[in-house]
């Protein structure tokens, strides 16, 4: 696999190379951190400490693999130790409600937002983020790296480090998890 | 598990778009004959088009110019560490280099430069291990002394 050139550029140290990669990567690596970790200050703090951690690391990358997968996986794990130290109980539970009242995602506002449908779609989307949430922390992962990064299950696999019989069970439990969340707010269901 | 059972399992998935081509033929001539599937499946496809269109969280546009002046010193630090690593191999190798130069020099002085390779226990054996001790011992303790300092200013930093 050909080396991105500005990974081959930061492995010489060259700092504009690393501007460029963090403005690439900048709104997928916050939004997977945001999603982990769900508290902004947080995911500002881990993406930070990724970029360092790439830094370091960098000379040691292997070429032969995916470097969005590489990145990811660094950052998943700096997610998790934070998780473990910081709140362990919410690597398995959902959070109390009051905890995420103030999402990062809930303060974008729709880009055409004078529309009724668009305003209603963009309420639906913003329950749909409020349940995603509150789903377990596994399940969050597999859904935005599925949907919101669109990766492939392998490349999921590679960033969680799981079989891939194990991303599929995964993504169809957090799916039906969300769905079952969704029919509770939305008894007659989701209108397309 | 039944087929039907089986492949409403699969019917999630197939709304995220995460089956293989066979487990799609699979799904794909299971519901020419299933309105069931059918219709479970057409309640999938909304979640999984919401899904895919959910609104990116932006971060604040001081954190990358915050992440570039970490990383900047980070890479600072690090040049400086290869930097020192690369000296200290130099004047290591080159002290070693002096050593064994003393070694010619001390002969010279004792004038008995012409058995250059007799190590016969002397009293220039002695001399020349003394002095070549003490340089090593000054020379390894200015090196701790130097990376201590280095370490406390960088902790102030």
């Amino acid at each position: 696999m050909a080396l991105d050139a500005d990974v081959v550029r930061l492995r010489r140290g060259d700092l504009n190379a690393l501007a460029e990669l963090i403005t690439r990567y900048q709104n997928r690596l916050y939004r997977y951190l945001l999603r982990i970790v769900r508290q902004p200050a947080e995911a500002e703090d881990l993406f930070q400490q990724t970029w360092l951690r790439v830094i370091e690391k960098i000379r040691s990358f292997d070429a032969s693999r995916n470097f969005d997968a590489w990145l990811f996986t660094l950052a998943r794990n700096l997610a998790i130790d934070h998780l473990r130290r910081v709140r362990p109980k919410s690597l398995d539970e959902p959070i109390a409600s009051s905890e995420h009242n103030e999402l990062e995602a809930d303060r974008i506002p729709s880009k055409d937002p004078t529309p009724l449908d668009d305003a209603l779609a963009a309420e639906r989307r913003m329950e749909i983020s409020e349940a995603m949430s509150e789903l377990p922390m596994i399940y969050r992962e597999v859904l935005t790296l599925r949907f919101e990064d669109e990766m492939k299950i392998e490349e999921i696999a590679q960033v969680t480090a799981i079989p891939i019989s194990t991303v599929k069970s995964r993504l169809r439990r957090s799916m039906e998890r969300l769905r079952y969340a969704l029919e509770a707010r939305y008894p007659g269901g989701l209108q397309p | 598990m039944s087929d039907h059972a089986k492949i409403r399992e699969l019917l999630p998935l197939a709304a995220a778009g995460a089956l293989t081509s066979a487990e799609e033929e699979q799904v794909a001539e299971h519901l020419r004959s299933c309105i069931a599937c059918s219709n479970e499946l057409a309640a999938w496809r909304p979640i999984a088009s919401e899904l895919y269109r959910l609104p990116t969280p932006q971060p604040s546009p001081r954190l990358v110019q915050a992440t570039l002046m970490r990383a900047q010193a980070k890479l600072t630090e690090q040049a400086e560490h290869d930097w020192n690593r690369r000296v200290v191999i130099v004047l290591v190798a080159f002290a070693w280099l002096l050593t064994f130069a003393n070694w010619a020099v001390f002969r010279l002085v004792s004038g008995r430069f012409g058995t250059l390779l007799d190590l016969q226990f002397g009293h220039t054996w002695i001399s020349f291990a003394a002095f070549n001790a003490l340089g090593w011992l000054a020379g390894g303790v200015a090196a701790v002394l130097l990376a201590v300092r280095q370490r406390d200013q960088r902790r102030l930093a």
